[in-house]
């Protein structure tokens, strides 16, 4: 199989809760995959079961092929997966160019080669203007920049962008697609996590997997996702809350 | 800049008249300066582990304590040379700091702070009991003329301590620092092996006041538990640290010197009350620069700069 991202069998408890249930997909090299499902169906515990911030109760994941299983996040980094957070995480007391270059360093063993390319990231998000300013005084858009910046400038050949839309403007949401959209040009696989804002989805997936309540639901494609019986009933069926 | 020529200038002219001190052959003035150079090294000493990697510790007096001993038992049980001995310590901090390091990096905040000064509290106690180290009596070393020596032995190893910050300053392993400092899991994620470089942190910051006890102790030319492993020269440490800007370069050389100068000043003037009046004067400090002297000089120069260029173009979005 030539999977990037094999996620098999994944269940993720907390105490009695059971934030994710038997949870299985693959992402392929250079496929955009969003998943998708209500607050609190699981998305984040994903995210953080896969870049190893907390392992799995159950299950395996496997990245080209090999178990990442229980190994520290850092090594997971170096190995190609980058992450954002929903709640975005910058260094506030260092600068931006400084929180790109913390990234660029996976890469670049000399310091100056790794402020090369986290400068060029930065052309790349459009916040080259704001290089030496620090990340405290950005606001939550450019914020929500820096951290895809850092997380690209580690080259990554997978990038888990967890709720990258949230807080957006719709001009703003339309520059986050292209953006994405393109990250399969320079051959990077991504994992998307998005609650609402389905025509964003719908545009920019290969595929999407379904989560409700930590299960996976559905799996398939756009179209077929927007027909799925069960996924209209517990998902597009129920008024959106905030 | 001109300013920045002032510094380095200002800087020269107090690198000389350190360095020329012992020939005044003033022994008051010599133990003055032997003091600040002493405090101020192991605020930079301090500086490494609590203002870079954020991890404060109130324990960093424990290695300047095992540096005095190895000099002291080292000198005085197997009549080695006294600065063999200091290095000796300094090795054997080096490598007690990676165990300790990986254990106690594990707690976080004040957690780390207080494990860190019950660590230092245990091992004068327990000075009491192990071999070797005269109990509670303590040692007397050799007494002769070490003031001098020890006092060059001191700055170099403050001139070292610089020139480690400096470098760490402007380094990938000073930003890794920096990095988990901020927010320890999004560093990880981005690749930072967080507990292999706060270790590292660790035993540097471990090596200096190793090597600055071992000359305290033939300065002293007596060591005792409570003299040695003393709270009153760690948390004096800490403050000066503290109050001259954590995480900079210059923050403890500020502070160090401004420290010693004001509480010598103080105790001076006012024998009876200084200490109040010191303790007050850093409240005061510590309100109106919550983050340090030179960070507020740095802010201010960054404004004047912002200002007296024309404001950059904002860019859309």
């Amino acid at each position: 199989m030539s999977a990037l991202l094999e996620i098999d069998g994944v269940s993720r408890s907390f105490g009695g809760l059971r934030a994710l249930n038997d949870v299985s997909f693959s992402v392929g090299e250079g496929e955009i995959v969003c998943v998708i499902g209500p607050n609190g169906a699981g998305k984040t515990t994903l995210f953080n079961v896969i870049s190893g911030v907390f392992p799995p109760s159950a299950g395996d994941v496997r990245f080209n092929g090999k178990s990442i299983v229980g190994m520290p996040t850092h090594r997971i980094a170096h190995a190609g997966i980058g992450r954002t957070y929903q709640i975005v995480r910058p260094f506030v007391r260092l600068t931006v160019l400084e929180n790109v270059t913390v990234g660029a360093l996976v890469h670049e063993s000399s310091y100056s080669a790794a402020r090369r390319k986290a400068a060029e990231v930065l052309d790349l998000v459009r916040l080259s203007h704001l290089a030496d300013t620090q990340a405290s005084s950005l606001t939550l858009t450019q914020r929500k920049r820096l951290e895809v910046a850092r997380a690209l400038a580690m080259r990554p050949k997978l990038l888990l962008l967890d709720e990258v839309m949230a807080g957006l403007n719709p001009t703003e949401v339309d520059a986050m697609c292209a953006f994405i959209l393109d990250l399969r040009k320079i051959g990077i696989s991504a994992v998307g996590g998005i609650e609402h804002l389905m025509r964003f989805v719908m545009n920019i997936s290969d595929r999407i997997v379904v989560l409700d309540f930590g299960r996976k639901i559905a799996e398939g494609t756009p179209k077929e996702i927007a027909t799925h019986p069960e996924v209209i009933a517990a998902y597009f069926g129920t008024p959106i809350e905030t | 800049m001109t300013l920045r020529n002032l510094g380095f200038a200002a800087l020269a002219v107090l690198f000389l008249a350190t360095a020329l001190v012992p020939l005044s052959g003033n022994g008051y003035i010599l133990s003055l300066f032997y003091i600040s150079l002493l405090f101020t090294g192991l605020a930079y000493g301090w500086n490494i582990i609590s203002g870079y990697a954020g991890y404060l510790s109130f324990g960093q007096i424990t290695f300047f304590g095992i540096g005095a001993y190895f000099v002291a038992i080292g000198t005085t049980q197997f009549h080695a040379q006294w600065w063999l001995c200091a290095l000796a310590g300094g090795v054997f901090c080096a490598l007690l700091a990676v165990p300790m390091g990986y254990l106690m990096l594990r707690l976080q905040g004040a957690f780390f702070a207080l494990g860190m000064l019950g660590l230092g509290q245990s091992l004068r106690i327990a000075t009491d009991v192990i071999p070797y180290t005269g109990g509670a009596e303590g040692i007397y070393l050799p007494p002769g003329a070490n003031a001098v020596v020890v006092y060059y032995w001191t700055f170099a190893i403050l001139v070292l301590a610089i020139l480690l910050t400096a470098w760490i300053d402007r380094s990938a392993f000073g930003l890794r620092l920096r990095a988990l400092r901020e927010d320890e899991r999004a560093a990880g994620t981005l690749g930072v092996d967080t507990t292999s470089t706060k270790v590292r942190a660790f035993i540097l910051s471990a090596i200096v006041p190793a090597l600055l006890g071992g000359g305290y102790a033939w300065y002293l030319t007596y060591v005792e538990p409570s003299s040695i492993y003393s709270t009153e020269i760690e948390l004096q440490t800490v403050a000066m640290a503290i109050l001259g800007g954590m995480g900079t370069l210059w923050g403890p050389l500020v502070g160090g010197i401004l420290m010693s100068q004001i509480s010598e000043a103080l105790s001076t003037k006012f024998p009876q009350t200084h200490l109040m009046i010191f303790g007050a004067l850093i409240v005061v400090l510590l309100i109106a620069l919550p983050r340090g002297i030179v960070p507020a000089v740095n802010d201010w120069l960054a404004r004047r700069k912002s200002s007296a260029k024309a404001r950059p173009q904002e860019a859309v979005t």
